[in-house]
């Protein structure tokens, strides 16, 4: 089954990641290997559009915070977007926005960064 | 001026009417104490209160205060709930010379107190005043308790919530776990589950291999690690250890800021570690938080087990299919069938050993009267020492085609093993020629076990020679000896996988006990020798596994 997949483009410097269907410890790694690219093509600045994301587990959630420092030692971020309330749900529930950006709007993040 | 009475009751109806509709409103706890504390400020003229109610341990907790200056705050007593410091916080009050103090109550629970200020106008509080307290009090209990139980509730919810998460978790890895996977990718999966779930950003896993500690993931510096790994206090966990800042159970731990370290346990026994920095919501980790890192961690070091298992077991295959191709090249190697002759018999056998030694013989008619007899142990096990053994018989073949004399050939031999191979190789070798017309038997030793030459019931070792074959380039030459051989002598060539094969009590067959048996039956054929000398080895080796090649040859005189 085409369980998640993950679309990749770029807005001037930033990069936004367009994440579909189910992320769980079985899908992870092809969102790791989205990371990797990016950090390859230094890359650092990420917006990530959940706009069409079922589900997260914690193995994906997990994914965002290997990831996270990597981008902000290099003047970046990982910022999110479009985020669906249950999906929102359960970054809350573990704390996320305590460490992470969320907007409704891909446009809002994209501009937080441009500000920035 | 004098308002009449019933404008006054007007006023203070609308106001408990308006405070009313306002705190039954919003489930917010600080909106309906604000609400309430507002409402008595400007209905009474007052400046400052507070309110102060019991939280879910049943201590007493300033919830909002206005208009007080904070250090009357620093001298507040701590009450519990109908049982200590109420005398305390009787005398804190009239110390401080409140204005009022009311209880605030809800169906004859103390749920905590009003406590206002004076009135602006220094007026006492009359009995309208307190009356209209009361009212707005009662409609206000009523509230805070519902506040306070919703508020209790959505905070069950959440540690609900927070639990079905932790087990959806718990039913992602384990799904994943269950098929196998490589440990690097366990280890990932786990930190990422643990790292989302705890919010964590600092970790460190690490796993026992038989004689070292392996490091999977880690965030901290490797040899601070190594370090922590090696202590005392590290050894002896057996269950999750939660470490606080000035805990002394080990100090390099505090030292990196570990907060929590939780053992990988498979049947009760440890197979890793999982180390935690601190949250960073700067929440402690609960038990359940704790079940469910134990959790993962032993589905996951099971999956990490599986994972060395089958490679362990892939491992293991591929070395059989060396050994099997090491054992054709050897078996290879042999001569395929025995000469036959009216001077002498000859018999011989290689039973290879599981691991595979390098035992060689050969047997070359050289010419129409020459025979060349060889026997050989190759060091080593397996396809290096079948390799090298190929190369000693390439060699050989390719010497005594050049028609040397055998002390040259040796000489020559042993340069050609040297120089051939690498990482301390080396051949124990015996070959020796037999002269079917003058019976004369000439050979070299380069240390072979002896060759036993068996005549009138005594034994002569034939041990002529010089240095093991391929040690170092020939220096001294080998030495030579020629005996003339007579009818029924017989030569008994073998490996020392014969004279030190084991029994179960890890005992060998021995050179003295190979001795007397030759000498019972050098009367007969080669053949029966032969037949007896296994026979007796195998009575001696009964139950245990063979450990190395055994090889021998029989060469009689007719």
């Amino acid at each position: 089954m085409a369980e998640f997949d993950v679309g990749k483009h770029g807005v001037g410097p930033i990069s936004i990641l367009n994440v579909k269907g189910y992320l769980d410890a079985h899908t992870a790694p092809e969102l790791e290997n989205a990371f990797n690219s990016l950090i390859n093509d230094k890359q650092y600045k990420v917006v990530v559009n959940f706009r069409d994301l079922k589900y997260i587990s914690s193995a994906g959630l997990g994914v965002f915070m290997a990831y996270v420092e990597t981008m902000r030692e290099n003047n970046g971020d990982i910022k999110f977007c479009g985020l669906k309330d249950d999906v929102f749900n359960i970054f809350d529930l573990l704390g996320f926005p305590l460490l992470y950006e969320f907007y409704k709007e891909e446009k809002e993040a994209i501009d937080k960064f441009n500000q920035g | 001026m004098q308002l009449p009475d019933s404008n006054i009751a007007l006023r203070n109806l609308s106001a408990i009417i308006d405070f009313s509709n306002n705190i039954n409103s919003n489930l917010n706890l600080e909106f309906a104490l604000n609400n309430l504390l507002l409402t008595c400020f400007g209905k009474l003229k007052i400046t400052k209160g507070f309110i102060a109610l019991f939280n879910d341990e049943d201590e007493l907790k300033i919830n909002l205060s206005k208009g007080f200056k904070s250090e009357i705050f620093d001298t507040f007593p701590h009450v519990i709930n109908g049982k200590v410091g109420i005398e305390i916080f009787n005398s804190y009050m009239s110390a401080n010379k409140f204005g009022l103090v009311k209880e605030i109550v809800f169906s004859d629970q103390l749920l905590g107190f009003l406590v206002l200020g004076e009135k602006l106008s220094k007026e006492d509080f009359s009995e309208e005043d307190n009356q209209f307290i009361s009212t707005v009090m009662q409609i206000g209990s009523a509230a805070i308790r519902n506040v306070q139980s919703f508020e209790k509730l959505s905070n069950v919810n959440k540690v609900l919530d927070s639990k079905i998460n932790q087990l959806n978790s718990i039913f992602d890895l384990g799904k994943e776990f269950s098929s196998i996977l490589e440990i690097e990718r366990v280890s990932k999966l786990l930190v990422y589950s643990i790292s989302a779930q705890m919010l964590v950003s600092k970790y460190a896993i690490v796993i026992f291999n038989e004689n070292s500690n392996l490091i999977l993931e880690s965030k901290y510096e490797e040899s601070k690690l190594n370090e922590i790994m090696s202590s005392e206090e590290i050894n002896s966990i057996n269950s999750a250890i939660l470490l606080n800042e000035n805990n002394t159970f080990c100090r390099n731990c505090s030292e990196l800021g570990i907060a929590l370290i939780v053992p990988m346990m498979i049947k009760k026994v440890k197979k890793g570690l999982i180390f935690l920095g601190s949250r960073i919501t700067k929440n402690q980790y609960s038990k359940s938080d704790i079940e469910y890192i134990s959790s993962i961690a032993s589905f996951a070091i099971i999956s990490i087990e599986n994972s060395r298992l089958f490679d362990e077991a892939l491992e293991k295959q591929k070395l059989e299919k060396d050994l099997e191709i090491a054992r054709s090249i050897q078996q290879n190697l042999l001569p395929k069938k025995l000469p036959k002759s009216s001077v002498y018999q000859i018999d011989a056998v290689n039973k290879t050993a599981k691991m595979v030694g390098g035992d060689y013989f050969d047997i070359v008619e050289i010419s129409k009267n020459e025979i060349l007899i060889a026997i050989a142990d190759v060091s080593g096990k397996g396809i290096q020492a079948s390799l090298l053994m190929a190369n000693l018989q390439a060699f050989l073949k390719s010497i005594y085609k050049q028609n040397y004399k055998l002390q040259e050939a040796s000489n020559f031999l042993n340069d050609l093993v040297s120089e051939n191979t690498t990482n301390g190789s080396f051949i124990t070798f015996f070959w020796g020629i037999l002269n079917l017309e003058n019976k004369q038997f000439t050979y070299v030793n380069m240390g072979h076990n002896p060759p036993l030459l068996i005549r009138d019931k005594k034994i002569t070792k034939l041990k002529k020679g010089g240095m093991i074959l391929g040690v170092m380039k020939t220096v001294i030459p080998y030495e030579y000896e020629t005996v003339e051989l007579k009818s029924n002598d017989a030569i008994i060539l073998f490996t020392d996988g014969v004279t030190e094969a084991m029994n179960i009590n890890n005992e060998e067959y021995g050179d003295e006990r190979l001795e007397n048996l030759c000498l019972q039956n050098s009367e007969n054929e080669a053949k029966s020798i032969l037949k007896k000398i296994l026979a007796d080895v195998e009575l001696h080796t009964k139950g245990a596994n063979q450990s190395d090649d055994i090889t021998s040859l029989i060469l009689k005189i007719n």
